[in-house]
């Protein structure tokens, strides 16, 4: 088992390096200056000498091999650079909006499995029943439904009739608790409904396939009674296909709440990185395309350790 | 009877009468107390982007202005009660030479950093040679715009001297630039760019925090020169890009106002919801948006083509129909419409596009273009920005326009960042371009539209010697009426007899604030808002 986490941690170093490759490419291919952007796009009259002078102080004039070359030797030195719109070092502006995102991420991820889990497997066990249609229609809508519409309601439904709306600044959760929850739960529930949609669902159906097995079979002609049958051989099964579900959302949800981020006026890590890509910030993309692709190997990793404990079967060895 | 019961007897009516006794004490006092400025309050407004840096020498956005002017101070400034008026901030007064060669600043005296040190002449200079002078890799984005100066001096710790090359008529206005503010010369020597990433001002409010992403906060300046200024504790610029969030954060209270503007329906929709709660201002703006034509491509190669897109706009019909569903409105040449060097209507109406008889203007676009061979019209693409607002509205418009005279026109929004690449790199046909200024003045409205060799945002690429030196000519023209002549037949060149670019519609500003926030009037320029001195919270 050590060494396959040990080989799998090692391999996540060349796909990261094909990542930075791809991305370093990519951002330059996007037509765009940042230089015009920030001197330029307020319509203000600026020479050109001012914008060759921008561009030369950013390290733009310079071949892209030789930009790719400056930014590989920082990375083996784990300096990410500072951002090209901000001059503020990548790991600051990163680390302002991890903790908002990451929070939020768990918060969503409690909610969806606190929600998934117990409605998907009682809708298998009563398949057929009124509670299997109720809990199809909640997953239904809340496929249906996106989260930044979710919110968007639930924002008019406040300042309707309370004229309140969650703070728009973050509080860390150790500072004032009250008020971090009073803001990020809101965006929690949005985004948590859609999320716990899909992960009743596939707990539904693993949880009907293994419902089906010859070792759920054999369990009842055992006598053993439901409690164990369902919690201890059904659900423990069932919940690989979720796992990997709930791995993979989590992961997004690190990065990819942009649309949210923007209806609760969020400082996340999605928002950040729209602001890097309309900016052409091409360091703090780097970056955080790194972050994210790192997150979801590592959601991988962990997924996957996670399945050796669920089931006893797999083995790495 | 039940009224009586209610207020009747002794006790009930003498209360009543004490009451009308203190009201008729009070009375007239009442409404001139209420509108006394109050100290205290921490004032929340929206800004809908973040600076770029700290450091308004090298900026040229709102984004940098609106949060972090409060930390400090100009040498002059526009009195935004009073605009174009011109009073000293850092200055105490000014002396200009007859032969308009010189001018002499005196700095107020006990004038103090935020680190407790006095101001001197030494720092406006400083402040100013970054500007017009800056020392090798400092950008100054505002240095051709001083291209008259040839030194800045301080001959004593009180006095300024601004030595000019040619007389400039502008050169006071130009200096009360809100992007002109003064440093202290002990940290430029030793650093020059230490203020694109830290704060060291004499403004009414100390830098508190910046969270990044989401906030920008300062506190007052205990030390600040003027007395019983700021009235504000403390202020709180929120970062909130989306509209809805805007709207959102204004209607919940969370936001006192945003200072950049809203358009028409955000202003409905805080006025249905908050009633008397909410006052709006409206007023003229200083930006625009204009149509561009590369000239390189044809057909717009043709100047009769050009002059057919132009004369197929209805602007006066546009402007009002479009001003209720966008915050533009006047129809205006290169110079504000109602600003000192703003053609006259009648002027304008000589114009190419200007008549009001658009089916007449249409009739003769019609004829240009089949004297340019293309009678059935023709097929271009207009570049736009993906700003919805007011570039959307504008291109939606022109589209509708133009297919009137038979153009079939592909309206493509981009994001900023390709929009600004296509025009840069001559890839497109026409676009959709703006302008923003701070002050009305030729100099800087004009300089758009020098040769492509001579301004970085002429995108058409044209070569224009005349235009260049009518542009020279009017900066170093004293007097007014024949500086307006020369303006005048730049205008009409780049508009009407060449067609360079088209003039659609001007801006027109929309504050919204609460009623609780005072000493607050509407600038034409959102650029000038706000140095918060003298705004403060009745409530």
């Amino acid at each position: 088992m050590s060494r396959y986490v040990v080989t799998r941690f090692l391999l996540m170093i060349p796909t990261l390096l094909a990542v930075a490759v791809l991305i370093f490419l990519l951002v330059r291919v996007v037509p765009g200056d940042i230089v015009e952007l920030r001197l330029v796009s307020g319509g203000t009259y600026v020479t050109k000498d001012v914008i060759q002078a921008e561009r030369a102080r950013l390290g733009l004039n310079k071949p892209i091999w030789n930009q790719f070359v400056d930014w590989m030797v920082g990375l083996v030195r784990l300096d990410f650079g500072v951002s090209m719109w901000s001059g503020d070092k990548i790991t600051h502006e990163i680390a302002i909006r991890l903790q908002l995102s990451l929070e939020l991420a768990i918060l969503a991820t409690i909610i969806a499995t606190v929600l998934a889990i117990p409605l998907g497997t009682l809708a298998a066990v009563r398949r057929g029943t009124w509670i299997d249609q109720a809990v199809q229609l909640f997953s239904v809508a809340g496929l249906a439904v996106p989260s930044f519409w979710l919110g968007i309601l639930m924002i008019l439904f406040f300042l309707t009739y309370f004229d309140w709306l969650p703070p728009l600044t973050f509080t860390p959760l150790w500072q004032n608790p009250a008020a971090n929850l009073a803001q990020l739960i809101w965006p929690a529930l949005a985004v948590g409904y859609r999320y716990s949609a899909v992960a009743a669902r596939m707990t539904r159906s693993a949880m009907l396939e293994v419902l089906r097995e010859d070792y759920i079979r054999t369990a009842w002609s055992k006598g053993l009674n439901r409690p164990v049958i369902l919690w201890r051989h059904a659900l423990r099964n069932a919940l690989l296909p979720v796992t990997t579900v709930i791995g993979l959302e989590f992961a997004f949800l690190i990065g990819g709440l942009v649309v949210t981020e923007q209806v609760f006026n969020l400082n996340g890590i999605g928002k950040l990185i729209v602001d890097a890509i309309s900016h052409r910030d091409y360091t703090l993309i780097q970056g955080l395309m790194l972050l994210v692709a790192a997150g979801y190997i590592l959601a991988n990793f962990i997924v996957d350790i996670v399945y050796a404990w669920l089931d006893p079967r797999i083995s790495y060895g | 009877m039940r009224r009586n019961a209610a207020w009747g007897g002794a006790p009930w009516r003498a209360v009543a009468l004490l009451g009308l006794l203190l009201a008729l004490a009070v009375g007239p006092a009442g409404p001139v107390g209420a509108q006394q400025p109050r100290s205290g309050g921490t004032l929340n407004y929206i800004v809908e982007a973040e600076p770029p840096s700290f450091d308004a020498h090298r900026e040229t956005t709102f984004a940098m202005l609106h949060p972090i002017r409060p930390h400090y101070n100009l040498l002059v400034k526009f009195d935004l009660q009073n605009y174009p008026k011109v009073v000293g901030d850092l200055a105490a007064s000014w002396t200009i030479s007859k032969d308009g060669l010189t001018y002499t600043f005196k700095v107020r005296q006990g004038v103090k950093f935020h680190d407790g040190s006095t101001l001197t002449s030494a720092d406006v200079k400083a402040s100013y040679d970054k500007i017009i002078f800056p020392p090798e890799g400092v950008i100054s984005a505002r240095q051709t715009t001083y291209h008259m100066v040839k030194t800045v001096t301080a001959p004593d710790p009180q006095t300024v001297v601004f030595q000019l090359k040619f007389a400039s008529p502008g050169f006071l206005e130009n200096l009360a630039s809100p992007f002109n503010w003064i440093y202290k010369a002990e940290i430029l020597a030793r650093d020059p760019r230490f203020y694109e990433r830290n704060i060291m001002g004499t403004g009414p409010f100390r830098f508190g925090e910046y969270v990044r992403g989401s906030h920008w906060a300062g506190r007052r300046n205990p030390d600040y020169f003027v007395q019983g200024r700021p009235y504000l504790d403390g202020y709180r610029a929120l970062f909130i890009g989306s509209p809805a969030a805007q709207v959102a954060a204004i209607r919940s209270g969370q936001a006192h106002m945003t200072f950049r503007g809203v358009a028409p329906a955000q202003r409905d929709e805080l006025t249905t919801s908050l009633g008397d709660r909410i006052v709006i201002q409206e007023g003229p703006w200083l930006c625009n948006n204009i149509v561009i034509f590369n000239i390189k491509k044809k057909p717009f190669d043709d100047i009769r083509v050009r002059k057919a897109v132009t004369l197929g706009i209805d602007r006066w019909g546009g402007s009002k129909a479009l001003s209720l569903i966008a915050f533009l409105g006047p129809v205006g040449g290169i110079m504000r419409p109602a600003s000192p060097f703003a053609m006259k209507t009648d002027e304008l109406a000589k114009l190419a596009g200007y008549n009001r008889n658009i089916r007449a203007a249409r009739e003769e676009a019609r004829k240009l273009l089949r004297e340019a061979g293309i009678p059935e019209g023709f097929s271009f693409t207009l570049q736009n920005r993906n700003v919805q607002m007011p570039y959307e509205p504008v291109g939606v418009f022109l589209v509708d326009q133009w297919r009137q005279i038979g153009l079939n026109v592909r309206h493509v929004q981009s994001e900023t960042g390709p929009y600004l690449a296509n025009f840069r790199a001559g890839n497109f046909e026409a676009g959709v371009d703006f302008s923003c200024d701070f002050v009305d003045d030729p100099d800087v409205q004009l300089a758009k539209f020098l040769s492509a060799d001579l301004s970085a945002v002429n995108y058409g690429g044209y070569t224009d010697r005349q235009l260049d030196l009518w542009y020279f000519q009017q900066a170093r023209t004293s007097d007014k009426a024949k500086r307006a002549q020369i303006v005048h037949q730049f205008e009409k060149r780049v508009l009407s007899d060449q067609i360079y670019a088209i003039y659609v519609l001007w801006w027109a500003r929309i504050v919204p604030h609460w009623r609780q926030v005072r000493g607050y009037k509407i600038s034409i320029a959102h650029h000038l808002d706000p140095d918060l001195q003298d705004i403060w919270l009745s409530e």
